[in-house]
């Protein structure tokens, strides 16, 4: 199988054989992996031992070493093909979802309005708090899902920010 | 000392949940008491009510429903013959009406008397009280002057000054006045911005101290007269009036300091009569004049490293003092032995503003080893809901030196597994990382106004990205045959895991 996996915006290509041989990018890794239960795993490679934590929901996987998030997502061919048409690769999904339900009290972007990295897309009521959400890359605000005054389920889709053409 | 007043604890009922609630239960086990948990519809499966002997369902999650509920503790306790309620921190820790309402139905409430809780819960009555005994407090002055009567009273305040809303927050009515000059023009406009914001004009003002530190000192006191301090502790390293970092003692406290504030600690709490565990808190300025803020009259959440240091336990002294005897230590503690720095691991995200994050933690794994402590009510499989506050565990870390106690906190946070929920061990990363936090210069405002968390973050490696990568995929790859595996099952004749383990073997 040949996967295209994108961790913290860098793109690996990595080919996984019948016979288990691992190719990344074009050169071949002897890689010891073994899943210890609870979401962890060790890793020994090149005499490097590494015990990390993976979790994921749909296909954003996050990779906990040594206390640091790499986060990115996995694509097998078909999925790689479909990313690409939705121009979801590279700069990370640009999905903007709840963190926690809650209000929506203000959407301060309209569609079609470019937006760079940072910059507050929507503002979430909950816990009594306001919390400004950002967008997630440099683009153009492709979908919007909700509106002043909509209640929002944690996880739900708020906003897409698509490539600026 | 006479046998009568001695009262005996058999069985205690913790008030509380979470990490607090497992602590105060440790401490009865260690000292043989039986203990009753209280639990509201979201904590069924907490570890304080399947570790406690007794457990009895208080209501709904929300806390007005359950853990403030004091007429379904009350009727807890009786119903278990529960004779002592210990409240933790939070909720009804510093609720006057609940401690009254436990020693009117003959149960011992593990703190202070109804009005000590009374006399320090309020602003006013507390800075009354403590300047009795000459305890020094922020100078200011009274709420509802008229402009005229604050002008003549800043005069005698040194400046920069703060003016302030009586009924403000939140910054409105709000101002910063550098010189007298400004004083007419800032405090014409807070009283309009206070009228419009809160209908009540009133203002007061007070100094402003510059690069202030939080440091506070923990208070004992038994029935028997003895009011001591157990040291100091720093808790400068906040975010929005939250504490996010503590440590005992303060790189800024030297043993003059520690004696001079101690001997104000002490003073302040027998102001008000003061019985049990509870925490003077103070602003220090830079050239170390101290002031009193408020006393807390509870056990804090940052005890252990009062307790790493000075090598007792607060929650058996608390026990011990309300059981009518005189608490152990026999003064108050001017030597720190080592150092101690607790992390507050809170589910928020450090990376979007500290947003607070609610789900399922799907993997727990705490940090161990030498000087580690890890206080927590969490496990793998635990829900973060947003009923209550969004603390995961305190890791405190203990050493000989400060040096020490970082080094190992370095160790411990990247050792600390814990996924599903956004978290704040980056920040906490980066903190023990940082120049200012490393030579201990910082003060209550530094973290809000001038910590950064790109500042210490080094970019990873593309080893590490690749690393990264490369467990991701495999973790996909396996889990996408194991998907195909289960769409058709007949054609296997071992189990899956079986062939997950034959899958592995290949891998090797």
């Amino acid at each position: 199988m040949k996967y295209t996996t994108i961790i913290n915006g860098k793109e690996f290509i990595i080919e996984i054989e019948g016979d288990g041989t691992l190719i990344v990018n074009g050169e071949k890794r002897e890689v010891d992996f073994l899943d210890m239960g609870n979401s962890l795993f060790s890793i020994i490679t090149n005499l490097r031992s590494i015990e990390l934590a993976i979790d994921h929901e749909d296909n954003t996987y996050e990779v906990l070493v040594d206390g640091r998030m790499y986060e990115g997502q996995v694509f097998d061919e078909r999925a790689l093909f479909m990313a690409k048409r939705r121009g979801a690769l590279g700069g990370g999904s640009g999905e903007v979802k709840a963190p926690m339900p809650g209000l929506v009290v203000d959407v301060p972007v309209a569609l079609n309005e470019v937006v760079s990295e940072g910059q507050t897309v929507v503002v979430l009521e909950s816990m009594k708090m306001q919390n400004e959400l950002k967008a997630p890359r440099d683009g153009i605000i492709q979908e919007i899902h909700c509106k002043q005054g909509s209640s929002v389920e944690k996880n739900a889709l708020l906003i897409v920010v698509g490539e600026a053409e | 000392m006479t046998e009568s007043r001695q009262r005996n604890i058999t069985k205690v009922l913790i008030a509380n949940r979470g990490e607090i609630a497992l602590r105060v239960l440790r401490a009865c086990r260690d000292l043989g008491i039986s203990t009753v948990a209280v639990y509201s519809d979201a904590d069924r499966a907490a570890l304080h009510v399947r570790n406690a002997d007794e457990a009895v369902h208080i209501g709904a999650p929300a806390p007005r429903d359950s853990y403030l509920r004091m007429d379904k503790i009350i009727a807890a306790a009786k119903k278990t013959g529960a004779d002592a309620i210990h409240p933790g921190y939070g909720f009804l820790a510093e609720n006057a009406d609940f401690a009254q309402q436990c020693q009117d139905e003959g149960i011992i409430f593990i703190g202070p008397s109804p009005s000590a809780i009374a006399a320090m819960g309020d602003k006013q009555s507390a800075r009354s009280a403590v300047r009795r005994n000459n305890v020094p407090l922020i100078p200011g002055t009274e709420a509802g002057l008229h402009d005229d009567e604050l002008l003549n009273a800043a005069a005698s305040i040194t400046f920069p000054i703060m003016v302030k809303a009586v009924a403000g927050g939140g910054g409105k009515g709000m101002r910063i006045v550098n010189v007298p000059e400004e004083l007419p023009g800032a405090l014409r406009n807070a009283r309009n911005e206070a009228e419009s914001a809160f209908g009540n004009g009133d203002l007061y003002i007070e100094k402003m101290l510059v690069g202030a530190r939080h440091i506070e000192f923990q208070i004992l006191a038994d029935m028997h007269g003895n009011t001591i301090h157990v040291g100091e502790r720093e808790c400068s390293i906040q975010r929005r009036n939250q504490k996010l970092v503590e440590e005992a003692p303060s790189v800024f406290v030297d043993a003059e300091l520690r004696e001079e504030m101690g001997k104000m600690a002490i003073a302040a709490a027998e102001a008000v009569n003061y019985v049990n565990a509870g925490t003077i808190e103070c602003m220090v300025d830079r050239d170390k004049n101290y002031y009193f803020l408020e006393m807390n009259t509870r056990l804090q959440v940052e005890h252990p490293v009062t307790e790493l240091v000075h090598g007792l336990d607060l929650v058996k002294e608390q026990i011990r003092i309300a059981r009518g005897r005189p608490m152990s230590p026999q003064s108050s503690f001017l030597t720190p032995k080592g150092w101690a720095i607790e992390c507050r691991i809170n589910a928020e995200d450090p990376y979007n503003n500290f947003i607070p994050s609610t789900g399922m933690i799907t993997a727990f794994s705490s940090p161990k080893g030498p000087g580690v402590r890890v206080d927590s009510g969490v496990f793998q499989g635990f829900e973060i809901t947003p009923y209550y506050d969004s603390m995961i565990a305190k890791l405190i870390t203990v050493g000989d030196t400060r040096q020490e106690a970082l080094l190992r906190m370095r160790r411990a946070l990247s050792e600390f597994v814990i996924l599903g929920v956004k978290h704040n061990i980056p920040f906490h990363i980066n903190l023990m990382n940082s120049v200012s936090f490393i030579a201990g210069q910082f003060d209550t405002r530094w973290v809000e106004e001038r910590f950064d968390m790109r500042t210490y973050e080094s970019d990873p490696t593309d080893t590490d990205l690749e690393i990264a990568a490369i467990a991701a995929t495999l973790h996909a790859h396996r889990e996408r045959q194991l998907a195909a595996q289960v769409v058709a099952p007949a054609k296997r004749d071992t189990s899956n895991w079986k062939w997950l383990s034959r899958w592995e073997r290949v891998r090797r």
